[in-house]
């Protein structure tokens, strides 16, 4: 990406044209009326910050006239700079949090970087979409649909599977029963009846199942683009749901004509539906943002005024405990936000994008790129180390590193388990906590003097490594 | 050559395959054991295959018949007579002294001779075989000058468990006739009971050790005792340099001074700055790649740059203490190849919580650097970090219960993710049947 955008072709007066400055999400992603499949993502997130870059044309060494536009390049920054934008968040003490309101600002953050994330949205902010296509203003499908949808078919299946089983034991039981009363008393027979019945009854699988639905849908994908235009969908689908049970499709019928009026109903009134989402950033993100990237500024709540970095960061650290500390109170060298924050900031320093791993019981994951482009490979969970001979000088100090740092060997077994079902790398991340120091205004070197570590975690099955 | 060949079926089949079919994590049907050869001897060939699952009781009597059936398969295969040729018997005799020290010097010692022993029985044997025959002493065992094989109380017991030797109380003991050529006719056999209570806590075996030893030894792997084996063994402590790297400073010089014109034009107010922010500045970035460079403010571990440490300088229980090897690796007895793994074992019942930085630390360093190799990595950054610089294997027995870890040392830093090579390019393919739900 860094490279390769402008070659000056020789004799072309080449004035240096920035690219263009990220915007909302209206001006880049096309009208609805034709639905694309999927929206263009490597467009969207083509940044990954909330900064603006601004290319250098490249010096060809056999030709003079680069040199001159480089230098021109470097004169109209210098004559004009271009402008970065400064985002807004605002700081909540009640909850500890940070909070975005303006639109416009979700959008760059989320399409920049991946911060945050929507207030009553799974990861994205996209409550509004969902809500206008939940009442039919808008056409497709959002995620949460999706996945909705997909369970409540799998929950379908699965009570499909039950029945299947019940009344396979039922029509056993009854081949049992009557091959006891065609008098053999011998076993060889009822065993015979049991093995018939088997061979009937084939196991239903709910695998197998979802399987068969999915490759009918895509078949009727295919049959409806081949007769788009001539006829109305709607038989198709009739045709689909003609094999569910008639109770299940009476129940679509019924619901299909609720939501038709309820649309009726909302279309009148379409101006009331305001975005009722806001952004949710993490302590880390917004510190991340204001102290490494100078893209936001933190304004606190009641008096409206900015908070300037070097309070932010101690409002932070006194935040990152509960109840939080009041402000007067000494910040400690292991604060809990300073742990998270150096692990946060490393991994960002690095391209990762950071995002919180509650869902896996980590810390954070680790994506490549952003988290709509591939399934974060790695999960982090931190554990602070003491190994700072200031820790060990003292009886006290050593019960509490040792206390701090105890993890039991079962927490580890578990969080590696379930790493290894949803098919991440464990990844145990080792800060380094340095004795404390005099509290200076230099966040930079507080910062420096902690060190990371990672190991990668994985179960070793003898079996598997023989060959 | 095997580590190529590790590395690749590590990477690829493994890792994919590791939850679906872990065999011994699942129930056994123990009607499997019906269709074994030695039980039926029918000519049916090919594997058994395992039936559905039933989950929950039901009153047919055909779920009945498939429970006693299992139930009778197990019994069956419990009562096959297990036959000992009497040819293939191997007899051993247990010596509570140790192997016997040179002519000179009194017996009763079994520490620091292996000098005078000739090469190499460790002092830590305490079973002898004086007729060593079969496969098993191609990898257990050393043998002194007269040819007779000593056992370290691992292979002795091992062997024992799984009826391959007989292991019988010296005549010094039991009081026979002290007659000389004769004394294996005249001993009384030791009992299974008996060579547990004899040899587990000899010469550093604890029941942890033999349970790992015993259950790799039995999937077919060879072990040997690694340098770390005794506890008390130290070595002195090194000095050892800070493998941490330093965020970049500013070189001087002319490229320094370059640096700083062009870091002026760009930033002509010097906004920038680590002390209160923000770190990168409100000038102009030319590239992401200069702006991550300017993030660049924690250190992080490069392993590449921390020298081996000896295996000695390690604390127990977090040092190696085997030294395993594949099947199919060849080993000569007298001069090992370096290991396939490394494995530190460890008992969630003394060691209650999980290592510590510096025992870790230790531990990795203490193994030889094993940077990731190979074309596929080359290609596959993930399989890159997934692999590490250094490995090594915890065995946490948790009474008795087993569980492997590997513990690779990554840097994530040595992989510049903002460089971009190895992004992926679209967005994901989804597919709920193609892949598990991973997000």
């Amino acid at each position: 990406m860094a490279e390769a955008t402008s070659v000056p072709k020789p004799g072309m007066t080449a004035v240096p044209v920035p690219l263009p400055v990220p915007e909302t999400a209206e001006n880049l992603r096309p009208t609805r009326a034709p639905r694309p499949p999927r929206p263009n993502y490597r467009h969207i997130h083509r940044f990954p910050l909330p900064v603006n870059v601004h290319h250098v044309p490249s010096v060809i060494p056999h030709n003079p006239l680069s040199l001159i536009s480089v230098a021109l390049s470097y004169l109209t920054f210098l004559i004009s700079p271009p402008h970065q934008e400064t985002y807004t968040a605002y700081f909540d003490s009640a909850t500890s949090s940070v909070h975005v309101t303006d639109e416009k600002t979700i959008r760059a953050l989320w399409e920049m970087g991946f911060f945050g994330k929507g207030s009553l949205s799974r990861s994205e902010p996209n409550w509004l979409e969902q809500e206008k296509k939940r009442r039919g203003l808008m056409g497709g499908n959002t995620v949460e649909e999706a996945t909705r949808k997909r369970r409540a078919e799998r929950r379908q299946l699965k009570l499909e599977r039950a029945r299947h089983e019940r009344l396979a034991v039922e029509e056993r039981l009854k081949a049992e029963a009557a091959a006891r009363e065609t008098g053999s008393v011998d076993g060889l027979s009822v065993d015979g009846a049991a093995e018939a019945a088997t061979i009937s009854v084939e196991k239903f699988s709910v695998k197998k199942a979802m399987e068969a639905k999915y490759h009918e849908r895509r078949q009727q994908a295919i049959q409806n683009k081949n007769t788009a235009g001539s006829t109305d969908p709607s038989p198709t689908i009739d045709g689909s749901s003609g094999q569910l049970s008639p109770v299940v499709e009476k129940k679509d019928v019924v619901a299909a004509s609720t939501i038709a009026t309820q649309a009726l109903d909302e279309e009148l009134n379409l101006d009331t539906l305001e975005n009722k989402e806001h952004l949710q950033l993490s302590t880390e993100e917004t510190f991340f943002l204001v102290y490494a990237l100078g893209a936001l500024q933190v304004v606190d709540r009641h008096n409206n005024v900015a908070i300037p970095t070097s309070s932010l960061f101690s409002l932070l650290r006194h935040h990152s405990y509960y109840p939080p500390r009041p402000d007067s109170s000494q910040l400690e060298v292991d604060d809990p936000f300073m742990i998270s924050y150096v692990v946060y900031h490393h991994f960002r320093s690095l391209g990762w994008v950071v995002r919180s791993g509650v869902k896996f019981g980590t810390d954070y994951l680790l994506y490549n790129r952003g988290p709509v482009f591939s399934h974060a490979e790695f999960a982090v969970i931190i554990i602070p180390s003491y190994s700072d001979p200031y820790w060990s000088q003292t009886q006290e100090r050593k019960e509490y590193a040792a206390n701090k740092q105890a993890r039991s060997w079962w927490w580890l077994h578990c969080v590696n388990r379930v790493q290894a079902q949803v098919k991440k790398s464990l990844v145990v991340c080792y800060v380094d906590v340095p004795a404390p120091v005099q509290t200076s205004a230099d966040i930079g070197a507080e910062i420096g003097h902690y060190r990371v570590r990672e190991f990668l975690l994985r179960r070793w099955v003898p079996n598997r490594t023989r060959d | 050559m095997a580590d190529a060949d590790e590395d690749a079926v590590r990477g690829t089949t493994v890792e994919a395959t590791q939850i679906e079919t872990d065999l011994s994590d699942e129930t056994q049907d123990f009607r499997l054991l019906n269709h074994l050869n030695f039980l039926t001897d029918t000519s049916s060939s090919g594997l058994p295959r395992r039936g559905e699952k039933d989950f929950e009781p039901n009153p047919t009597e055909f779920q009945a018949d498939v429970l006693s059936a299992s139930r009778q398969a197990m019994h069956n295969a419990l009562a096959h007579p297990r036959l000992h040729n009497p040819k293939n018997q191997v007899i051993a005799i247990y010596a509570p002294e140790g192997p016997p020290p040179p002519p000179a010097v009194t017996p009763g010692q079994d520490t620091g001779k292996p000098v005078a022993r000739g090469a190499s029985v460790s002092p830590d044997a305490c079973v002898y075989v004086p007729t060593p025959k079969g496969q098993h002493f191609k990898s257990m065992g050393q043998a002194d000058r007269k040819g007779v094989i000593w056992l370290l109380p691992e292979e002795a017991l091992y062997l024992l468990e799984r009826g391959s030797l007989d292991i019988r109380w010296p005549t010094s003991i039991t009081g026979g006739i002290g007659e000389e050529g004769c004394e294996e006719e005249l001993s009384i056999p030791m009992s299974l009971q008996a060579a547990y209570a004899c040899l587990i806590g000899r010469g550093g075996l604890t029941l942890e050790r033999f349970t790992v030893y015993s259950s790799l030894k039995r999937i077919g792997y060879a072990i040997s005792r690694a340098p770390g084996w005794n506890d008390s063994a130290k070595a002195e402590d090194e000095d050892r340099p800070d493998a941490y790297t330093q965020p970049l400073k500013r070189g001087a010089g002319l490229a320094g001074i370059l640096g700083s014109i062009f870091n002026w034009i760009n930033d002509p107010k010097s906004t920038s700055s680590t002390a209160a922010g923000p770190v990168i500045g409100y000038g102009i970035h030319r590239s992401y790649a200069d702006i991550y460079k300017k993030l660049a403010l924690i250190p992080w571990y490069d392993p590449t740059l921390a020298p081996q440490r000896d295996p000695l300088n390690t604390t127990a229980p977090y040092r190696v203490i085997l030294h395993v090897y594949k099947p199919n690796t060849s080993i000569k007895k007298s001069a090992l190849p370096p290991p396939d793994f490394r494995i530190a074992v460890i008992s969630t019942r003394e060691a209650t919580t999980i290592p510590t930085l510096p025992q870790l630390s230790a531990l990795l360093e203490s193994t030889p650097l094993d940077p990731p190799q190979g074309e596929k990595m080359e290609r596959n950054m993930y399989m890159r970090l997934r692999h590490g610089y250094r490995n090594v294997i915890l065995a946490v027995v948790d009474q008795g219960v087993t569980s492997f870890l590997r513990i690779a040392d990554v840097a994530f830093g040595k992989e510049r993710l903002y460089e971009g090579v190895n992004g992926p390019t679209g967005p994901k393919k989804g597919g709920n049947f193609k892949k598990k739900k991973k997000r």
